[in-house]
Order: structure tokens, then sequence, then C-alpha cells
């Protein structure tokens, strides 16, 4: 396979490490920026699950580029349970979205205002079952709503990643009673085969008398008892949008190494090295040999050097 | 009544009994959610039913389970639908109320009173955060209750929803955290015996820790600081399950093994699930008979059972003395009549040239030979039947070219045979058709094959020259593999050699059909012929299959009910036949290629796998009163050459293992770790050439003769069935129906194929009446995944059977080429030949090039994404494909020939091609047009026109037409043609990335025109759409006829639309329990045509390209509005049939 393969199977991914961002999808927000002017008017931003901190380097370019035309003061908190590599112009948060206390430093560091935007490109540990995936990012993007609920001002933006499944028309009737315009967005950096997708949340306008709350989490909605939106057609529905202009690299289309004649290829390592993931230590021992593995049988009996290394039974 | 295992699949519970396994009763419980835990409530045992609380995610429910023979399942209580996720479910004890102790997934816990259906309590833990794991330890009282929760930040949490702080905003305090694990944890179990709580990991470890009591009276939180006991890392991958028995700890994950640990070690590793890791586990033991009873769920849909004896003490300790032999070099085990394992008989030749028998525990000299059979000799056994016994015979070579061969019980009676005067290569045994003797094959140096037959009496040998063959030309020319065969009235040999050919001599003429007597005479003219020095010129192959197996070599040929199996060290197993050529010779022809596991290259035979209890479905009185008819039908059978290919293991080397490994389920069946290749070694099974679950090893290993212990199906080790075989590992891309077979007797099968990400493809009967389901054969040929299949199927009159051309492409632009054969006998049990017919990739060149790895290959790594039959002639197919790099391209594919070959390719579209479809016009003067459309990522339909005349010389660089339809991916395509009196009506039906449900109707009129641009006239009459017609990606549809359409997508509905003059109307919907839909097989229900019923109209997808190419019969079709009753097969995650009535 070598090193280019994977620039060859995805072109956002190669593009990225060239233009210098730390993943894939800043094309993502780009693209949607692109179609609902997201930044327009944005001095403060929350970035929640940054890290690696691609969205936060978009945001940073995006209104910093601008600040420096002479406009407001852009503040930019990028928050995560885990460390990041500091970035400039990005105030960073090592916090637990599900607490108040990261709520009020955001708005501590936004010296009492609250922000204009607020967006979420988190995704949970998966376990492969698609119900609890869908189910757990569902949480995710209610615990990032909850948060939003605290920092975001009347009429301001959220943006975050769902998970197009089966019952992401509960997660569209909640997001709908929070905001007067919910857009299921599709920037065409996000692989068609893929079910990820991205609400796109304009005007915040909380119902009359709700009242922010952290200490109990914001469980999603469940379907009538009559099953009607399950298999019926009054589901609540979502207008879709596909983002990002047809001329824009297509991420399904695997393209030559040499994109044009005039630049010849050269590989370009990650801006970022990939975070410690979970399975380093097993991944330590594997390649030393060092599971565990059962005893051959002949090995035990049959080697007259080594004593019988399985333990006995017991009944 | 043994205890049963339940299993379930999406919403849908299944109970199977143990004692026979197999499956008993399925019952549909969860509507549409998927089931993820059952929970029996103990206490009355002598109550007749016991009732268990099934649940999933926010939603449990009542069930009772009959213990009747067979167990029957019945819901008691409708399904309580709660307001968060179910973690855990437990019963609480020694109350007569039916309450149950709910751990939920925002870290908190109710009790709810199933009478009621009231929530009685509700209680959250001040660590509010999500959980991926929970268990409950319920006891008597809500007081008594202890959760165990496993956090989204890798902790243990301990608490007692019982415990009610003021301070914490009235909110349960943690008691204990457990630290340690790095990774998500999946699983948490407890034993109450042993004071131990085993946690599961993302991290792939599993963690045991020294808890001490839990829950219980007062609901104990176990000790002060719990120490972490064991961290266990055996799992290749992530660890999904975990239980405790006893002392014993099992484990399950994403690598699809189950490893049972004892203190720290793993001491069973059960593996025998496909790809896509093991999801449930379940765990018991019988007192009584001292035995584990393991069973697994896999990602697969597969269940398996193990029972795992309780290892006993070495029985017969004969390994000191075997070990006692000075330098053996060639082992072989002699047959016995009982063949046992503890009376096996070893044969071993030493490098000082002497033969021992092991017996009576001891080592005896049978035989020294000479100073020449130093240093370097061959030894081969034949077991020879005289009168009801078996009388051993040894033949020992040299490397001088003798041959010596002697009876075992009588060495001194031996002969000295010559073959050549160089170092004989090989030596085989094949054993006479008759008793009394058998053929002896010597390979010498000069690349001549000297035979003999040699007659066998009690004491004595008699030996007759035959006729040698002659290997064809090469370096390491020697023989290593021959069987004697019976072609249609000749007797022939197919053999091997090192050179990896494949060959096949024919007996010389006056030596066929040979038994008995007649050998004797062939014996007695053969010697007369060496009296007279008549000089026999040497037999050469009639057929030669030169160099298959690569320059490893062949290592054996086996034969089983007229097909030919051979292995080699190229990790292959060839399955081949011999057929008569045009000039009326006999030519080898290979079937199928079967690759062993990825790293498995060493071969070194097949042995035929037994059927197992449960795969055959024959009734019982078949057995006694109509055998004689079966055996009839075997008999016409085999008179017609309809062979079918049997299962079979593959015998080699794996690593330094010694590995029986079955091909269809990815299992190894025996594994002995033995060093690797290089070595001589016997197999010992207890019916020869066939595997049993009953087999051990004699190998040399360092100088000395060492046996693996047998794995037995009783007392030692462990016995495995297979309770429902397993489909695909991981999502399943793509189906296509290649229709229906039936047995006289009306049962029925049809028979799908599918192709999924683990680079499968696997051909399915699925019986609709009662869902079930077995696996035909699984096609292992890709290297990446599979994502588009169609194929050209043709069935007999009476459908007994079905012959079908089946293409697959994918990932890797790969395609590959089968011919299928699929015969249902007369009780509904099914045959299925694989013939690989032939295979292409794009960039076959780039994979010839020698110094590849010093290079950046720079072509697109394509991926074929959908595929369609544009033409199809008696010897070619003409396919068009989607392909990722922005090309639609044509292939012809020659059955004939073997060949595929690229004809035509655009790269109009630019982006990713994700479908192509194809419909075929007749004008009036009878010239078919046939129309492609193809569609990609940024929404456009483009229409090309191919004639069949241009397809060879001039074809289209542009499309005649082009539809936008959406906004992003088409990802699926239909097309349904209808001929008016002037002009052509097409519908087109599109699904796309948005959710939207898109019917372009198109009109087509064809014109005299030779030029073949503007030969069609295309009008875009009407387009209408439904624009979120799912909540997610529409990833199949297809049309049922010109105004109904079944779609499916990942957002796990089903739908069904008519299309009317207004627009498309939403008539139905169907929630399904595959996620991540991809692909649907539908079809009409047929009547059977005996009651008299409606004719067979078939509609949708299994004679799609037949009848749609085929023009003439579009008209016909257009006459059903509507099929009244059908199936929709969906795949995805896992497939589901679903029965639709209209």
């Amino acid at each position: 396979m070598g090193r280019s393969s994977k620039d060859k199977r995805d072109i956002y991914y190669r593009l990225a490490k060239e233009e210098g961002w730390r993943a894939r999808s800043a094309f993502k927000l780009l693209q949607m920026d692109q179609e609902f002017n997201l930044f327009t008017g944005v001095n403060r931003a929350v970035d929640l699950c940054a890290a690696p901190g691609s969205w936060s380097q978009v945001l940073s370019r995006k209104l910093r580029g601008r600040e420096e035309k002479g406009d407001a003061e852009v503040k930019i908190v990028a928050v995560d349970l885990q460390a990041m590599a500091p970035l400039p112009g990005v105030t960073q948060i090592q916090g637990d979205i599900t607490k108040i206390s990261t709520a009020e430093e955001i708005i501590r560091h936004f010296e009492g205002q609250p922000a204009d935007l607020v967006v979420c490109d988190g995704a949970p540990d998966v376990t492969g079952l698609h119900d609890v995936d869908e189910y757990i990012q569902a949480q995710l993007l209610l615990a990032a709503l909850n948060i939003t609920t605290h920092v975001l001002k009347r009429g301001g933006t959220f943006v975050a990643k769902i998970f197009r499944g089966k019952d992401v028309t509960l997660l569209y009737s909640q997001l709908k009673i929070f905001f007067s315009g919910v857009t299921c967005a599709k920037p065409r950096s996000s692989r068609n085969s893929s079910i990820e997708a991205f609400v796109v949340c304009q005007n915040y306008q909380p119902p009359e008398g709700y009242i922010p709350n952290m200490s109990n989490p914001l469980l999603d909605h469940s379907y009538d008892v009559d099953f009607n939106q399950l298999e019926g057609p009054n589901r609540v529905i979502v207008p879709f949008l596909a983002c990002g202009d047809l001329s824009a690299y297509d991420s399904d289309r695997t393209y030559p190494l040499q994109l044009d004649d005039s630049k010849e290829y050269q590989y370009t390592p990650p801006t970022q090295l990939p975070i410690q993931p979970p399975y380093q230590q097993a991944c330590h021992l594997r390649r030393n040999n060092l599971l565990s593995k059962e005893d051959a049988p002949s090995a035990s009996n049959n080697n007259p050097d080594s004593e019988k290394t399985t333990p006995g039974w017991t009944s | 009544v043994h205890s049963p295992v339940e299993s379930s699949e999406g919403p849908v519970l299944t109970v199977y009994s143990l004692h026979p396994p197999k499956s008993c009763s399925s019952l549909s419980v969860l509507q549409h959610q998927r089931i993820h835990g059952i929970r029996p409530r103990r206490g009355d045992a002598k109550a007749p039913a016991q009732e268990k609380s099934v649940f999933g995610g926010k939603a449990v429910r009542l069930i009772r389970l009959h213990p009747l023979d067979p167990f029957q399942l019945e819901t008691i209580r409708p399904i309580m639908e709660l307001h968060d996720w179910i973690l855990d479910v437990r019963w609480m004890s020694g109350d007569p109320h039916p309450f149950l102790c709910i751990a939920l997934a925002h870290n908190s816990a109710l009790l709810l009173d199933t009478e009621t259906e009231t929530t009685l309590f509700r209680q959250s833990c001040s660590e509010g955060c999500l959980l991926y794991s929970a268990l409950v330890l319920a006891h008597k009282s809500w007081s008594d209750t202890v959760i165990v929760g496993g956090t989204v930040f890798n902790q243990l949490v301990i608490w007692k929803p019982g415990d009610v702080a003021e301070s914490l905003e009235s909110k349960s305090p943690v008691v204990r955290r457990l630290l340690g694990h790095s990774g998500v944890i999946f699983d948490i179990s407890y034993s109450q015996n042993e004071g131990v709580l085993a946690s599961a990991s993302d991290d792939r470890s599993v963690r045991i820790w020294q808890i001490g009591n839990l829950g219980g009276n007062g609901g104990q939180c176990g000790n002060q600081n719990p120490v972490c006991l064991h961290v266990l890392y055996g799992h290749q991958a992530r660890v999904f399950s975990v239980r405790l028995l006893n002392s014993k700890v099992f484990s399950a994950g994403e690598d699809g093994t189950c490893l049972m640990w004892d203190n720290g070690q793993v001491i069973q590793t059960l593996k025998g699930h496909r790809a896509g890791g093991v999801r449930a586990l379940a765990i018991s033991s019988e007192s009584c008979e001292k035995a584990i009873w393991v069973a697994s769920g896999g990602a697969d849909g597969g269940v398996r059972l193990w029972k795992l004896g309780v290892k006993q003490d070495q029985v017969e300790d004969n390994e000191e003395n075997l070990k006692d032999l000075k330098f053996p070099i060639v082992i072989c085990t002699l047959d016995s009549e009982e063949s046992t394992w503890s009376n096996c008989r070893f044969l071993v030749c030493t490098d000082k040239g002497g033969v021992y028998e092991y017996t009576n525990k001891k080592w005896e000299l049978v035989w020294q030979g000479p100073p020449e059979f130093q240093s370097y000799c061959l030894m081969e056994v034949a077991s020879v039947k005289i009168k009801e016994s078996l009388v051993h015979v040894c033949a020992v070579g040299n490397i001088c070219g003798s041959v010596q061969v002697f009876p075992v019980a009588n060495p001194k009676g031996g002969i000295c045979l010559v073959a050549g005067n160089g170092k004989i290569h090989s030596l085989i045994w094949q054993k006479g058709s008759a008793d009394g003797g058998a053929w002896l094959l010597a390979s010498g140096s000069d690349g001549l094959v000297y035979r003999w037959w040699v007659e066998v009496t009690k004491r004595e040998l008699q030996v007759v020259e035959m006729t040698s063959f002659e290997l064809p030309m090469c370096t390491k020319r020697w023989l290593t593999a021959a069987i004697r065969v019976h072609l249609i009235e000749d007797a022939a040999w197919v053999c091997g050699d090192r050179r990896g050919s494949l060959l096949l001599y024919q007996e010389c003429q006056n030596a066929t059909m040979l038994s008995g007597e007649e050998q004797t005479l062939l014996v007695k003219s053969t010697m007369e012929n060496l009296a007279n020095k008549v000089k026999i010129q040497e037999l050469t192959p009639v057929s030669a299959l030169f160099g298959v197996h690569g320059k490893q070599g062949v290592t054996s040929v086996f034969e089983h009910s007229g097909l030919f199996y051979s292995t080699g060290r190229d990790g292959c197993v060839r399955i081949f036949h011999s057929k008569m050529s045009e000039s009326q010779e006999y030519i080898l022809e290979v079937l199928r290629v079967q690759r062993a596991c990825k790293g498995m290259e060493w071969l070194e035979k097949i042995l035929i796998l037994e059927t197992k209890v449960g795969q055959e479905v024959k009734p019982l009185a078949a057995e006694n009163k109509e055998s004689t008819e079966i055996n009839q039908l075997c008999l016409k059978n085999t008179d017609k050459q309809n062979v079918q290919e049997a299962r079979f293991a593959i015998v080699g080397f794996h690593g330094s293992h010694f590995v029986v490994w079955d091909p269809v389920r990815q299992e190894r069946l025996l594994s002995v770790l033995c060093g690797g290749g290089h070595r001589s070694w016997s197999l010992w099974t207890d019916e020869k050439g066939h595997w049993t679950e009953n087999g051990a090893l004699a190998f040399i290993k360092q100088g000395a003769v060492l046996t693996s212990e047998r794995t037995l199906k009783e007392a030692n080790g462990k016995i495995g069935w297979s309770l429902k075989e397993g489909i695909h590992g991981r999502g399943i891309g793509c189906v296509h129906r290649l229709g229906r077979i039936m047995s006289q007797r009306n049962a029925c099968w049809e028979i799908v194929v599918t192709g999924g990400e683990d680079t499968s493809v696997t051909i399915l009967a699925l019986n609709p009446k009662n869902g079930e389901m077995k696996v035909l054969g699984v096609l292992t040929d890709h290297i990446s995944s599979v994502r588009a299949l169609t194929a050209v199927a043709k069935q007999d009159v009476g459908r007994t059977a079905l012959s079908a051309l089946v293409v697959s492409a994918g990932g890797r632009a790969q395609i590959q080429c089968y011919r299928l054969l699929i015969g249902c006998g007369e009780w509904g049990e099914t045959s299925c030949q694989v013939i690989q017919v032939a295979a292409h990739r794009l960039d076959e060149q780039w994979e010839r090039k020698r110094n590849r790895h010093k290079m950046v290959k720079m072509d697109p790594e394509t991926r074929y994404m959908s595929m369609a039959v544009l033409e199809q002639t008696p010897d070619s197919l003409i396919l068009a494909l989607a392909c990722s790099d922005g090309a639609v391209r044509l292939f012809s594919v020659s059955e004939v020939k073997h060949h595929i070959e690229l004809l035509w390719e655009s790269f109009h579209h630019q982006r990713c091609v994700l479908s192509v479809a194809t419909c075929c016009l007749q004008d009036t003067q009878c010239n078919r047009h046939q129309l492609l459309f193809s569609a990609a990522t940024d929404g456009q339909i483009a229409v090309w026109d191919f004639t069949s005349s241009s397809l060879s010389n001039q074809n289209p660089s542009t499309p005649i037409f082009t539809i936008p339809a959406h906004q992003s991916g088409i990802n699926s395509l239909d097309i349904y043609p209808v001929c008016l009196i002037d002009f052509h009506h097409v519908t087109v039906a599109s699904g796309g990335d948005d959710g939207q449900l898109t019917v372009s109707q198109i009109k087509i009129q064809i014109v005299d025109n030779s030029d073949p641009q503007n030969r069609l006239l295309i009008n875009l009459v009407n387009q209408s759409c439904i624009p979120l017609a799912h909540a997610a990606p529409l990833t199949s549809l297809k049309l049922l006829n010109k105004n109904q359409i079944v779609s499916a997508s990942c957002d796990q509905r089903v739908c069904l639309w008519r299309i009317g003059s207004a627009g498309i109307h939403h008539q139905r919907a169907v929630c399904s329990h595959v996620a991540d839909a991809a692909a649907l097989a539908v079809w009409e229900e047929e009547y059977d045509q005996k009651s008299g019923s409606s004719a067979e109209v078939v509609f949708g997808d299994g004679e799609e390209s037949g009848n749609k190419n085929a023009g003439e019969v579009c008209t016909e079709k257009s006459d059903t509005e509507g099929a009244e009753e059908g199936y929709v097969l969906i795949c995805g995650c896992g497939l589901q049939l679903i029965h639709v009535l209209v």
C-alpha cells in the first residue's frame, strides 16, 4: 500500500495536508460557510469537541482575517476533554461539555457576552452497533445543544454533526424547538457513502420561559404512541442542502496522484500526528508477540525442557 | 429438559435447544428496536413456564418461555417504552411482584412494576455522564440495588440508587471508582462466588478486579480499594463481551474469537465467526456433566455453540518413549481396522536407514537397510486389504535409485526394485480398485516415474513392472502426487509434479477397466513383455496444466465423486475435472480455485468434511421407506455428470502451526504448534480422507517423534455446532436474486447472491415460507469490498436446477465472473457448484511490475460502484460499470474464452460515477437500441446510446441526453421501458444521497437516421419528486412495474410508492432492522402452478437483465398494473426478508 495510497483514496485528506489543515473536516465547515455565510457578523465563536482543531483553524483564519480589516475584536474558544496543540488566536478550555463550569468559563472568556456561533464536529467512540452509535451521537449532539443554550445569543447559529440514521427525525423535531431554521447540510467534502451530515440551526429562539439547565441531561424525544411518526408520512423533516461548489473536488472520486500536469506530486506528511489511541498498549503487545495465547498442546506436552504451563482445570 | 440458548437478530428472538442443537421457535418482540439483552426471572423453578424480560433501545418487554418440546415463546405484555436508553435490566428477587431494576444510559436507574407498568423509583447518579455499559445488582429491595456503570471517560463507577444525597441535588453519590482502562468499557460482569468484577474495553483488554461483595443484602459496594488482579491482553481487536463462570473468564470481541482465561492465561480459543467479530456471549455450566456450554453470536448473524469438556489427565502417556528413537526422518501411520488413536501404529525411518515400528509403547526395528539407505531415504506405507485383514507394505527409496518394498509383518520377504540410477525423489502408493494389491510409483532422477503393480499375499509380494510416465521437461522434474481414476471408460492417472503442473496420463490401452483377475492377466502379459525385452515407450501426459500451482509445486491430488482436488504450496486448492475435448481427447479443466486463509501458503492436502446434524433436511421417513428411490436419483445424477463439490477442510502449515482449516466457516479445526513446514508428518483421523473432529498429528521435530494431543469429540477439548450460519461479517453492499428452485416435493428455495465489505460473495438459499437460510457457497477471490453484482440465470424446466453466470465487481477495480450450477434434490437439499470463469483488474499491468515496491503508483485506486448488463449474446456479456475515477466503462465477458476485456470508457462525468442501469428498445425494423443510464455524485443522469452494431466500432463520446435529478449523489437508478405505438416511454427512477426520490419520464422516438448522434429523439416529458422521501440517504430502489417503486434507506424504512398522473404517492412504509441498508432485491410471490392460480409473472430484480434486454417482453409487462404479493430482501448490516402485500 505505502504512504501515498491514502492520498489517492481520499483527495480531501491530501488537500488538508497540503493546505496545512489539521484534519480534512476543515473543508466541511468551509463549504457550509459558502452556502450559509456562517461567519457573517460573528465575533464570538465556540468550537465544541474541538480536537484535533481543524474547525478552530477555520474559525481562526476566517474571523481573524476579517479582524485585521478593522472589524470588532474576535474571540474564539475551543473546548475539548483532551488537550490539543495550541492554535494562534484560539483560547483553549480543557473541559467536559456536560458541566456547567465549562459553560461559565466560556462566558467568562467572552467577558459576559453570549456567543454568536457554536460549532461541534464531535463524534463518539463507535461500537459498531448502528443503533447504539446513532444514539450516542445523538446524546453528544444534545449535550452540545444543552451547553449551547447556556452560551448562545438569541438569533445565533449552531452547527453540529449528525448521523442520518433511523431516529434522526426525532433529533430534528427537538432542534426545531430551539431554532427557527434547521437545515440538514451535506458538504461535498463529506463522502456520499457516509451517513454523516450536519445540522445548521439558525436563529436561536428558545421556547417561552425556557431556563437552561445543565444538572440534568437533555434527553432525546420518543416516537408518539401509535407509531404514526415511525412508519407513517407525518415525520418531522428538515430541508436538505448539499453544500459546496460542484467544481470543487469530489470526495467520492479516486484521483490519480498527479492532479495536474504543471505540479509534480510530492508526499506531504500529516499536519498533526494522531492522538494516543486507546489500543496503543494492545498494539505494542501484539507487535512484540506478547498477547496471551492458548498454549499449543504439543509445545507444552512434548517439549521436555519446559514445564507444563497450562494450569490445571478445576471442576 | 436442558436450558436452551436464546439469540436475537434485530427485534426477533429465537430459541434453540441444546439436545440436539437446533432452532425451535422465533418471535418478534421489540417491534422496531433491536434486542440487546434477555434476562430470566429467577424464582420458582417448578413453574411451568419461565418469564423473561427482553430489552433493547428504550424498550423492555416480558415474554414467557414454555419448556415444551420444542420450546415455545410467547409475549405476555405490551412493549414498555422508557425515556432513556436501557443498558441493563434485572429482576428483583424475593418479591412476589414482578419488579425490574433498570440501568439507563445517562447513569440513572429506575424500578419498574411490570404489572402496573409504572415507575416506582427513579434516581440519577451524581456522575451524570453517558455510560457505554452498566451492570445492575438487584436483590430484595430498591435500597439493596447496586449499579456498576462503564462511563464515557473509561471509568467504572459503583453507586447505589437507594442512597440520596441532599448535597448533590438529591442525586446518588459515586461510592467507588475503578480507574485503569484507556478506552470505553463495553461490558461488565460480576461473579458472586469469587467476589470478582470483570470489564471489557475498547482498549482491547479485559480487567479483572478483586472487588469483594457487590449487591446482596444491604447493597454492598465491595472493598474500599479494589485491586486489579489481571489485565488480560489476548484479543487482536476490541473486546465486546466478558462473562465470569467460577474462576474462569470468557471474553469475546471484534477479532471474532472467544477466549477462555484461567489465572491470567488463555486456555481455550474458540473461533468460528466471519469478519465483524463476536457481539454476544453466553456461558452456562452443567454440573452433572462437568461441561461448559459457550454460545456466541456474531456480527455475521451466526450463532455458534461449543461444549467444553473438562480436560482430564493424560490417559495414555506414551510420548516419553516416542522420543527415544534417534534421528527419525520420515514418519507414517499404519491404518488399522479399529481406528483409534491409542492403538495407532507408527512406522519411522531413521537417517541410519532403519525402519522402526512403535508398538506396545516401544520402538522395534523392522528392517535395517544397507549403507546406501543412510542419510537420504524416503518411505511410504500402503495398507492393502486381503480377505478382511490389512497388510501393511512399506517402500523405502534411497539416493541411488533403489526401492526396497516389503510387508511390515515380514520384512525379509521384500523385493528391491530399481528406478533409474539416481536419487528417488518421491514414492507414491495407490490402492488398487480391488483387494490384494497396490500400485507403487517412484519418481527417479531422470524425469521418469517408474511404476509397479505390487500383488500382496499375507507374507509375500509379487511385483510387475508397468510402463513409466515421462514428466514434462522442467527443472525440479519429479512427481509429487498421483491418483488413479476412471474416466468415462478408461483408466487414467491424475498427477501433480514439483513444478506445479497437473498432469493426466492415460493408462495403456490394454490396461483399461482393470479389476481383480484382469489385473493378474495384465501382470502376466507385462511379465511376458519384460521377458521378451520389448522396449516399452514411456507414457506422456495426454493433458497438462503446466505450472498452475506455481513454482513451489503440487502437494496432493484427491478425487471425490467425480471431481479432482489438488493442493499446492501456492496457498490454493484447485477443484478440477476432466472432460472430452472436441478432438475426443481427455483434457483437465480447473473449475475453481479456493485459497486458504491469509498467510497459509503451504497446503498439504484436503479432507472431506462430514455433513453435520441439521444440515440435511431429509425427513426420517425417507431413510427407511424410500432409500431405494434416492439411490436411483443419485445414479441419475452421476449419469448426467452432475457432480457436486464436497465441503472440505484444508490441511497445511500456517506459520509455525499445522492447521486443518475450514474455508467456508473460516475456522481452524485443528491447530498444532509443530514449528511449520519442512518436516515429515502424519495426520491421524477417524476415517481416512475425512475430517470428523477427531484427529491427531504425529510429526518429527528436533530429531524426535512427537505427537499432538488429539482433539476429541467427548471428554477432551471442545466440540462446536453452528446453530445459525453467519452471512457477511460486515455490511452487505449488493444483492442479486438468481431465481427459485423447487424440489419434486415442492420445497422451494430462493437463490440470491450477496457481496460485502468483508470482500466475499455469498451464495444463499432462502426459504420464504419459514425464513430459513442456508449458505451454499462463499467466494473469496475479491481483494477489496464487493460493491456490485449482476447475473444472467437460466432454469431447467422442472425448476429443480438453476445455472447462472454471476459477475461481481468492487474495490481495486476488480471483476470476477463465475458460473454457478445450483440444484435441488428431492427433499429440498441443495447443491452448488462454482466454476470460476474469468477475472479482471484494471491495474493488472501494475501488479506484474517487479520493482513496484520502489515506485509510487500514480494511477487512481479505482473502485467499481455499480454494474449492469448492457447486452447479452450466446457467447458473451457486455457489462457497464460505474467507476470511482469518474469513468463509465464497458467490458465484454466471454465464458468460452475465459476472458474479460475492456471495450470502451468515457470520463464524461468527471466525478465519481455511483450507479448505472440499462434498458433495450426495439424499433419497427427490429433493430435493438441499448440504452445506458449513468449517474454521478453531481445528481445528473447521463443517457448513452449503444446499438448492437456500434458496440464493436463506433462508440459514443458524449451522452445523447442528460437529466438533472438530484442536488447530490445518485445512489440508485432503475429503468422501466414501455413500448407504445410510435415511441417508447421510459420511466427512470432515481434515489439520492439527499433522501429524494425522483421519477423522470422520458419519451424516446427512434428515427431512421444513420447519424449515430441523432438516431434517438429524447424528451423529458415529466419529472416528479418527493424531496425528503427518506430522512436519510436513499440507497436503493426498484421499479416493480411502470408505476410502483420500492425504496430503502439508512433511516431503516422500506417504502412503497405509486407513480400517478399527479406525482408520486406514499403507499406504505415498513420499519426494518437492517441498518445501513445498501441494496434491495425484489420479487413477486409465485403461485403454485398446480393449484391453478395466476401465471408466473416476475417483477423486479431477478430476471431484470434478461427481460428488459429482450425488448419484446416489455409490452407484456406493462399490462401488469401492480403485484399483489411479493418479497423485498433488504441488505445492509445484515439482511431481512420482508413479505409485502400490496
